[in-house]
């Protein structure tokens, strides 16, 4: 189930909300527990299988872990076996096709196609498992006594499906402490609707709108395949945002206090910075659980390079089991890298108008790795972007430009701080509550209309 | 500078409250509203509640089943659409589910990709008509976009229809196939001030349709039938395709005429519809039950029909036989005022040998007629035998 679908605003959410109230304090995890589970299974109900069968050995390993925290030997080892565990079944259900495609590459092999769909979540939850088994290795979290209140935590249905990757040691507090507030039940409310405006509103509009540019990427021109992929830019932006906004709000309503996962990632003037402010809990997991661990940056410099080359190179892998993926993740280790030992100084002295353009212009290219899975495709895409042989702009690009060019702008200015900066200015002041309360109401109605029309397929050419 | 915390003790929980009531609302009105089958302006069956049992359950199978029941049942579902139409037109979009919304209150289909089947169909279309001995003629209906230019939104993709047409003709002139282009005598019509094209809908009007007649019959060699001849009535409140496909639910409906000789009757016209092995007939080409529905135009013999055949006694030719979609459906009344026999087939239903009917028929013309939209999406004349 998605936050965005009818069926989750208006049957899931009332009926659990309703009853989450309802049940006594003490038995409001396990009915968490359970109604994720619903959540979760949904749509591949055997799923939840692999799901409860990932929470029960991290428990299990957790457990040993803290067992044995005096036995260094058999400490480790339950953790090793334990992480093997988590990244082999990601590995299996994530990776196979790509593996088998790789290595059927090879001449003499022939490894029959394994068709293994991807279980929704999974990139998350196992790494919110792995931060868990890691953090009680590290003492830097309890362990878990209680099996529900873990299990309530990994498949917490805010951030089950699309993050943000929640550290147990960031909730352990609150899962077996938390109150619930009529002022944080509104907060996330409010938060909730940035971010379904931000999913539904806009990055639905831009997705159509990349969607029919790069229907026909012969005939764009040059400032057709920019703007498209800039439409795809603010796509992915609004998607993944709008998603950790829901999550966080969600969370605040059911008393869970979840940390930021992006700050206005386009108005970073570096790409180091972008990295500080896109995905925040990604970059935080990678940092401390593969970074330090490989020697961050205490082994010297060629080491150094090398650490963030496998860090960057398994991000990218993470986003997606294809080559592309992970081309777009070395193509951001390869540029931290060069602005960490090259650009930076260099960098600080320009004018910070050209430290933006300088960003948006990589972070713009980066998305087209991400986007072209066909290596083909990708290739043209490049030549599009700088070839004014193809015209300046395709006649129907420039129609579909004209016809978005309000969203286009609305999608720019709130990809930079500004709204914020005017709310926060008039947050407290008496009558804040009407511009608030009819912004939802617009949201709502807007929203509603939206998925609404999704459903609505005239069949014409049947019975007229 | 930030104030001091201000805020109305109540008012500061509002959005909350408002956000509590429409969810809760919404889904208390779902609960207790009525359940249909049927969408009308979809013209298409709902989904019904899923039927429980393990396996669905297992499968995930009723999940996805209860989803679309509850997007397909969702209380108010029109208005919903309708406000997604005019939220869309507030962004600046030119249109809504890929029609345009365009002045005096025309609706009007984008134009067709141009990665469609049109060379195809017509290499098809030559194909068959080399392979019979009845002489044919093509006749395409042109875009109502391209025709109806002026009222376009100020940023649409272009209608390609000179660049279709022209092809078109060019590869049926090699094989001797005749053509009709209606562009100029359209435009002309149009400039006049004729309606030629419905505003809610994508088919030609009982105008445009007369006119087409006119101009098929003048490359036939035959003569239409003085318009002034005939009784024109008018009706009312016609909703058409591209009003229930875009949710512009503000645009005002269409009247559609019927232009009838007052000197028919059951006595001379007798229409036969075959669908498969029924067979319905009928004394009247125009089927007014029709005319209580919001999408008024199967009014005319009666909408899609694998096959329809016209009989009238009173005239003086033989048989014509049609290739054709909808848009001839307004336009046979009039050939059979020449045609003794009007057989009209549609490939979308009929799945048999068309060359076969010809021999059965022996029609002494066949007309191939299609709006060129519809002929540039189809996929069933390729199978024209």
């Amino acid at each position: 189930m998605v936050f965005s679908s009818l069926v989750f605003l208006f049957a899931y959410l009332p009926i659990t909300l309703l009853a989450y109230y309802l049940v006594p304090r003490q038995g409001r995890n396990i009915f968490l527990f359970i109604v994720n589970l619903i959540f979760y299974g949904w749509g591949e109900p055997k799923l939840v299988l692999l799901m409860v069968f990932n929470i029960f050995f991290n428990y299990i390993g957790g457990w040993l872990v803290d067992k044995y925290r005096a036995d260094a030997k058999k400490k480790k080892l339950f953790l090793i076996l334990t992480c093997i565990l988590d990244i082999g079944i990601l590995a299996v259900f994530k990776y196979t096709g790509m593996i088998t495609e790789t290595l059927n590459m090879l001449p003499f092999l022939n490894i029959p196609e394994l068709k293994i769909s991807l279980p929704i979540g999974i990139s998350f939850y196992t790494f919110q498992t792995m931060s868990y088994v890691i953090d009680v290795y590290r003492d830097d979290a309890p362990v878990s006594k209680n099996f529900i209140n873990f299990g309530t935590y990994v498949a917490l249905f805010p951030q089950l499906i699309a993050g943000p990757i929640v550290r147990y040691r960031d909730v352990a507090e609150q899962l077996v402490n938390r109150r619930e507030t009529l002022e944080m039940f509104t907060k996330g409310v409010k938060l909730f609707m940035v971010g379904l405006a931000k999913k539904v509103i806009i990055a639905n509009t831009m997705g159509t709108l990349t969607t029919n540019i790069f229907a026909t990427t012969d005939e764009n021109g040059v400032v057709g395949t920019w703007v498209g992929m800039i439409a795809y830019t603010f796509q992915i932006y609004f998607d993944f945002s709008g998603y950790s906004d829901m999550a966080c709000g969600l969370g605040n309503m059911l008393g869970f206090e979840f940390l930021k996962n992006f700050n206005y990632p386009y108005i970073a003037k570096s790409i180091t910075d972008f990295w500080r402010r896109w995905h925040i809990s990604l970059s935080t997991w990678f940092k401390e659980y593969v970074y330090i661990p490989l020697g961050g940056n205490r082994k010297g410099v060629k080491r150094q390079i090398l650490n963030l080359l496998i860090v960057w190179g398994l991000t990218g892998l993470w986003h997606g089991a294809a080559y592309n993926f992970v081309l777009w993740g070395l193509y951001y280790g390869l540029l931290l890298i060069l602005e960490k030992f090259v650009l930076k100084k260099f960098l600080d002295k320009l004018p910070s108008f050209v430290q933006h353009i300088y960003t948006l212009f990589i972070v713009i290219i980066g998305w087209g790795l991400f986007y072209f899975t066909d290596v083909g495709q990708l290739g043209e895409f490049m030549v599009d972007l700088f070839n004014f042989g193809n015209g300046i702009c395709g006649d129907q690009a420039f129609n579909l430009i004209m016809s978005n060019l309000p969203m286009l702008i609305i999608a720019a200015i709130a990809s930079t701080p500004l709204a914020t900066m005017i709310y926060t200015r008039f947050e407290h002041t008496r009558f804040m509550w009407i511009p608030e309360t009819l912004y939802c109401i617009g949201v709502l109605a807007v929203s509603t209309a939206g998925l609404v029309n999704q459903s609505y397929n005239p069949f014409l050419y049947f019975r007229f | 500078m930030h104030f001091a915390d201000n805020r109305s003790k109540i008012g500061k929980y509002i959005p909350a409250v408002v956000f509590l009531i429409f969810i809760y609302g919404m889904a208390l009105w779902f609960l207790f509203s009525p359940k249909t089958d049927y969408s009308s302006s979809e013209k298409r069956y709902l989904q019904k509640f899923p039927e429980v049992n393990a396996e669905k359950l297992l499968s995930g199978e009723f999940g996805s089943e209860f989803e679309t029941f509850f997007a397909d049942q969702f209380p108010q579902r029109n208005t919903w659409v309708g406000l997604n139409a005019y939220t869309a037109l507030a962004e600046g979009n030119n249109g809504a589910s890929g029609v345009y919304n365009c002045k005096n209150g025309y609706l009007i289909n984008k134009p067709v990709s141009t990665d469609n089947n049109l060379d195809k169909n017509i290499s098809a279309v030559a194909d068959f008509a080399k392979s019979i001995d009845a002489p044919t003629t093509v006749m395409l209906v042109p875009s109502t976009g391209y025709i109806v230019d002026d009222v376009l939104p100020t940023f649409h993709d272009k209608y390609n229809d000179d660049e279709d047409i022209s092809k078109i003709s060019s590869t049926l002139s090699k094989d001797k196939i005749g053509f009709v282009d209606l562009r100029e005598r359209f435009k002309s019509e149009y400039k006049n001030g004729s309606q030629l094209y419905y505003k809610t809908d994508h088919h030609w009007t009982t105008k445009g349709a007369y006119t087409g007649y006119q101009e098929l019959c003048k490359a036939l060699g035959v003569t239409p039938i003085d318009d002034s001849t005939l009784k024109k009535d008018s009706y009312p409140n016609f909703y058409g395709t591209t009003y229930s496909s875009s949710g512009f639910w503000l645009t005002p409906p269409d009247n559609i005429e019927i232009w009838s000789n007052p000197n028919n009757s059951s006595k001379n016209i007798s229409v036969k519809i075959t669908e498969g092995s029924n067979v319905k007939t009928s004394g009247s080409m125009y089927f007014t039950d029709h005319l209580k529905e919001d999408d008024k135009y199967p009014v005319f013999i009666d909408g899609n029909h694998a096959l329809t055949e016209i009989t009238n006694t009173n005239a003086k030719n033989g048989t014509i036989l049609l290739i054709k979609d909808s848009f001839s459906h307004s336009l046979a009344p009039f050939l059979a005022e020449n045609y003794s026999k009007v057989v009209l087939v549609d490939l979308r239903y009929y799945k048999e040998s068309v060359s076969q009917l010809v021999s059965t028929y022996n029609p002494e013309q066949v007309v191939v007629l299609y709006g060129i939209d519809n002929l540039a999406t189809d996929t069933d004349i390729v199978w024209l035998k």
